[in-house]
């Protein structure tokens, strides 16, 4: 079956369409490039359907022989034999149907961009590709393989696409996720230079079970593994981004077109906590529970550092680039927990924020189109003249504050219970940034749709506002109300997510020891 | 009663119908509004009737499953809520008939009744709340209902900030609360209120771990409604448009954080130190906001802090272990103060000011706000007869039956204070001549808007006969489905209860009345201790000063953290490496001289080493 390189793929196709259109024609780019990202939506919601409906989820596996990197006569045959290897669980469809929803809505909302959109929207389906594949890959060579092409992707769509200090925030990107690639591949390379396999599912067993006679070429030490580990979490850490590896992720957020932010914010962060559930707890649960608590620790300085930083930014890009660092020191949390609700709260809050990042940053390229400037100082009482758009973004505040009923406060909810049942008082710390969370959150959005109308003079140096007060448009309401429409379905009824994610976790338990 | 789920979702649907098609409908939304409301409360009626057979009914459905573990979301009826229902649902119809005459003509008229059902529902789904976790989901979005209609003149940035006041302000609040629930929930391993008990009961729970659990979820209600130290949100909730004062304040936010106690009852029993502690927040707060209620020049605020301190005498209660008291309590204030909500609503609506200076001489000019705001009056102030008297004479008792001899004191105090104020209130309104000339004629509210009033001023005489030591203690025997006993309290404590809210009027009026007290009296014998007051003991300040300050500038360090010391780092180690690829870039300048010099210098380095070794390395 060839479903899932159908899936990943899929996106290809627009490209290769896209190569054949002149660059002037702009509205035919953006309708190929919007519909190149439907059949890998379709598809995705297919398959979550269909795992819904109980089909299981193995039986999409898909291998063919690829390379085979050594030829040891003592070894199995199978050693050292790298397959193109695709396949996904409960856990990585769920991050696909994210990839997959925000790839066509970050699509729609690219009509803001007008420049060399051609350019922008190959690399746009490119980095669709690249995040697809990351989360359907079955093995370490292949993962790498998409990482890499999302890191090009991304690196190129700052750099050419971005806002002022472009080159910068390219350069910066690359420069920390670089060596965090770097780090992991070095990783990558132990782990199959001693097992003579990429594949997950292999290395898993072979790091857990005693192998038998001709399997493995020399056996991986407690303290290798310790290191190996360490290695791996830091290469996560970042990209997720770990305080203090957090830098590069405000300058991309502020810089980047704001489409793009909403697969960064949404989905390329998440690709890290996606790494570290996935190999992290996956591949070395013992060795794990010696970094749960330096990890809980870690998570609990992001949640407060970052929520503290946003409180003091005038930008709101600003303002919502530190409240992803804090929102991802709650994954953090619940990986440092190291228990069922710690891990499925992680996995919530990813989700979450990947739609709650979305729907932010959709509408601040709204605002950034309206008013050249996304300055709370100089905008203010918004709700009188775009009341929709207004709507929306306190909708997002809340839902980043983490209010009930909608899915940032399950996350936070999850992760939190879990932690509390290991160390309550660090716990409790944390905690306290809900406090701040809500004093940012409601700071931001408040001075600019609340109090008295601003905003109405461009300042200087900027250009005239296109339509000094058109509201939300059809094609921005829509992929707002659909997100929107997602982060209350997440927040209301979690179970619909937790179900799918109930066969992955116990998987992981059940490594970690029950 | 397995029908109970519906009572929350008429107020939902109405949110939902008015945020899509209010726009279109305009004054219509009213409509949609009261009618979702009355069916709620005919529906709360419809629990309450079938809740007589004394069953409980608790219905769960699936939430979100941890592992084994299991969170459900149901509903439940137990003989307090499905009272609660009642009232709730009462108050909210009653303040959505008001607001039609209120907030007519306003731009955003379907907006604000889009809120005021989503508060509804909020409250209502609180009620019916079978366990913690549902209880703090729905406890949150009553704060998000009351930061809408707080903020509900956004253009003002006086609302803007008093919104956000409010919202954070009982987020400090709600974080107690939440570390409680998920303590509890590993100590128990359960959210519903049943287990939770089980577990109190049987010991499962230590008693320190009651005693904490039990702190922090009491630091919930104290954001909520609005207790010392986190009251200052209240007094600038104000802001919003009346009606929702009369929501906030009567059935639904404030009132809150005493059903959620009383809820927990069972845990607070268990621990003498919670319920000490909530006596004493209650108590003090009751007496500490009625002094700032003295002197307060603002109508609506001045029922604020009338809030606040009765709200007290409610956790009072609770803590004196009368719950039946604090529900009692609740109930009639609901009544009375919705009624006073009301009431100096149609006053601001005639005069267009909330300054009480500014006022007098509205007796005769509102024939039917004044005599209601009159029965409100009396009401709170405890005068006997009114619904008022029997709850505050049942609180008193409780305190004094419990040992709590300086508390019942505290009380007893503040029920003084209490009277003088409210009447001090009601003679600067109503007593004397017009102190100031309105634009336009002053007149009566419209039918829609003096119809509610008249309903809660029936209901501040009549809500007291539900529980009297006279006709019998209905509603004791209502909550405690009959196993009520009432503690025979001294008869001394109903006449000094009375003779103090009489006292109270009287000095109003020899003050603000017959003036034949100056009414500098105060002012001018103790300037500070008056400005202490003014400033409501400068708490806005002190937070501003410490709490404030301190994040503030943990913030800006922090902020330059980021930008000098992690950013450093990262220039340092770039830095670093640009320097090694310029120096060796440098050496790369095409003279056969300079590399002719390396290569030597590099010979020289070997032969130096292997000199110094021995050459045993090779």
């Amino acid at each position: 079956m060839t479903f899932l390189s159908l899936l990943v793929f899929s996106p290809l196709l627009g490209i290769g369409l896209l190569a054949w259109v002149r660059k002037t024609e702009t509205n035919m780019i953006q309708w190929i490039g919007t519909a190149a990202t439907v059949p890998p939506l379709l598809l995705s919601l297919f398959a979550f359907i269909q795992s819904v409906r109980g089909f299981p989820l193995e039986r999409l596996d898909e291998a063919h022989h690829w390379v085979r990197l050594a030829d040891f006569p003592f070894l199995t045959d199978a050693a050292y034999v790298i397959r193109y290897e695709l396949g996904i669980d409960g856990l990585s469809l769920l991050f696909i149907v994210l990839t997959a929803v925000l790839g066509t809505l970050a699509a729609v909302a690219s009509l803001l961009v007008n420049e060399e959109k051609k350019g922008y929207f190959m690399w746009l389906l490119a980095l669709e590709v690249g995040m697809l594949g990351v989360f359907a890959a079955a093995n370490f060579i292949w993962f790498f393989f998409f990482l890499e092409v999302t890191l090009v992707a991304m690196f190129l769509l700052v750099g050419k696409w971005g806002g002022f200090e472009r080159e910068r925030a390219a350069y910066s990107y690359l420069l920390y996720n670089g060596f965090g690639s770097a780090l992991l591949l070095v990783v990558i390379a132990v782990l199959v230079a001693r097992t003579g396999t990429a594949n997950f599912a292999l290395l898993g067993d072979m790091l857990h079970h005693p192998v038998a006679e001709g399997q493995l070429i020399a056996p991986l030490t407690s303290e290798a593994r310790h290191w190996l580990l360490g290695g791996l979490l830091l290469a996560f850490a970042f990209k997720l981004p770990a305080v203090p590896l957090h830098r590069w992720l405000i300058r991309v957020h502020v810089e980047a077109p704001p489409p793009v932010v909403m697969l960064h914010a949404g989905v390329l962060l998440k690709i890290a906590a996606y790494g570290m559930i996935r190999f992290g707890i996956g591949l070395f649960p013992d060795e794990f529970r010696a970094f749960a608590g330096v990890i809980a620790a870690l998570g609990v300085v992001n949640i407060l550092y970052g929520a503290l930083l946003a409180l003091r930014q005038h930008e709101l890009k600003h303002v919502l680039a530190y409240s992803s660092v804090s929102h991802m020191g709650v994954v953090l949390v619940g990986l440092g927990a190291l228990n069922e609700a710690g891990i499925q709260g992680a996995i919530f809050q990813s989700i979450a924020h990947g739609l709650i990042a979305a729907l932010s940053f959709l509408l601040v390229g709204v605002l950034a189109d309206r008013w050249g400037t996304t300055d709370i100082r100089r905008l203010g009482g918004l709700a009188a003249s775009m009341p929709v758009f207004s709507g929306y973004l306190l909708t997002a505040a809340l839902a980043l504050l983490g209010l009930p009923g909608l899915a940032g406060f399950v996350g936070e909810f999850t992760a939190f219970l879990g932690l509390f049942a290991k160390k309550p008082i660090l716990a409790a710390v944390g905690a306290l940034g809900l406090i701040f969370a809500a004093a940012y959150s409601l700071k931001a959005v408040l001075n600019v749709t609340f109090g008295r109308a601003r905003g109405s003079q461009p300042p200087a140096g900027q250009s005239e506002p296109r339509e000094a007060v058109a509201d939300l448009r059809m094609n921005e309401a829509v992929p707002a109300f659909i997100l929107v429409a997602l982060i209350v379905a997440v927040g209301v009824y979690p179970q619909l997510l937790a179900g799918q994610l109930a066969a992955a976790l116990e998987t992981m338990m059940n490594g970690l020891g029950g | 009663m397995n029908l109970a789920w519906v009572v929350p979702l008429f107020p939902l649907c109405s949110f939902v119908l008015l945020l899509w098609f209010g726009r279109k409908w305009k004054q219509t939304s009213a409509y949609v509004g009261i009618a979702a409301t009355l069916l709620s409360l005919l529906a709360a009626f419809g629990v309450l009737v079938s809740r007589l057979g004394g069953a409980t009914y608790e219905a769960n459905w699936t939430w979100m499953k941890i592992g084994d573990a299991t969170l459900t979301v149901g509903v439940s009826v137990t003989a307090l809520n499905a009272w609660m229902l009642v009232v709730v649902a009462l108050v909210s119809w009653l303040v959505h008939i008001y607001s039609q005459g209120y907030m007519a003509g306003d731009e955003r008229f379907s907006t604000f009744y889009a809120y005021l059902g989503l508060f509804t529902f909020a409250m209502l789904g609180l009620v019916l709340s079978p366990n913690l976790l549902q209880a703090y989901m729905f406890w949150e979005l009553v704060g998000l209902g009351s930061f809408l209609l707080i903020g509900f003149y956004f253009y003002k940035e006086e609302a803007k900030a008093a919104a956000k006041k409010a919202f954070i302000m009982t987020r400090i609040g709600d974080v107690g609360f939440l570390i409680g629930v998920l303590l509890l929930f590993w100590q128990t391993k359960s959210f519903d209120y049943d287990d939770i008990f089980r577990a109190v009961g049987n010991g499962t729970l230590s008693p320190g771990m009651t005693t904490l659990t039990a702190i922090l979820i009491f630091i919930g209600a104290i954001g909520k409604s609005g207790q010392f130290p986190l009251h200052t949100w209240l007094p600038d909730a104000m802001e919003g448009p009346t009606p929702v004062s009369a929501l906030i304040h009567a059935a639904t936010m404030v009132a809150a954080g005493v059903y959620l106690v009383a809820a927990l009852f069972p845990l607070y029993e268990a621990s003498a130190a919670a319920m000490m502690t909530v006596a004493v927040i209650g108590g003090g707060t009751a007496v500490f906001a009625a002094t700032i209620g003295l002197v307060q020049t603002d109508i609506k605020r001045v029922l604020a802090y009338s809030t606040i301190s009765q709200l007290g005498y409610m956790m009072l209660a609770l803590g004196s272990g009368s719950y039946v008291a604090a529900i009692f309590h609740l109930t009639t204030h609901a009544f009375f103060k919705a009624l006073l909500f009301l009431a100096a609503g149609s006053v601001i609506h005639a005069v267009h000011t909330q300054n009480i200076e500014e006022m007098g001489g509205l007796w005769r000019r509102l024939p039917w706000t004044a005599p209601l705001f009159l029965v409100g009056a009396l009401s709170i102030s405890g005068v006997p007869l009114f619904a008022g008297f029997f709850s505050k004479d049942e609180i008193l008792a409780a305190a004094w039956t419990n040992g709590s001899v300086g508390l019942f004191w505290l009380a007893v105090a503040a029920a003084l204070l209490t009277s003088f104020y409210m009447f001090r209130l009601f003679f600067l309104v109503f007593a004397g001549e017009a102190r100031h000339r309105h634009d336009g004629a002053v007149h009566e509210a419209p039918m829609s808007m003096t119809a509610p009033m008249v309903v809660l001023g029936v209901l501040s005489v009549a809500a007291g006969y539900i529980q009297t030591p006279w006709f019998g203690s209905f509603l004791g025997e209502w909550l405690t489905d009959g196993a009520y006993h009432h503690e025979a309290a001294p008869g001394w404590i109903a006449v000094v209860a009375a003779s103090v809210s009489l006292a109270g009027i009287l000095l109003a009026w020899l003050m603000y009345g017959k003036r034949t007290v100056p009414r500098d009296w105060l002012s001018a014998r103790a300037p500070y201790g008056y400005e202490l007051l003014r400033r409501h003991y400068y708490m806005d300040d002190l937070y501003r000063s410490t709490v404030v300050a301190l994040v503030s500038s943990i913030s800006r360090l922090l902020g330059y953290v980021d930008r000098y010391l992690v950013e450093g780092l990262v220039q340092f180690v770039t830095g670093t490496v640009n320097a090694i690829a310029a120096a060796g870039s440098r050496g790369q300048n095409g003279q056969a001289q300079t590399y002719g010099l390396v290569a030597a210098a590099g010979l020289a380095m070997l032969v130096v080493i292997f000199a110094l070794t021995g050459g045993d390395w090779l």
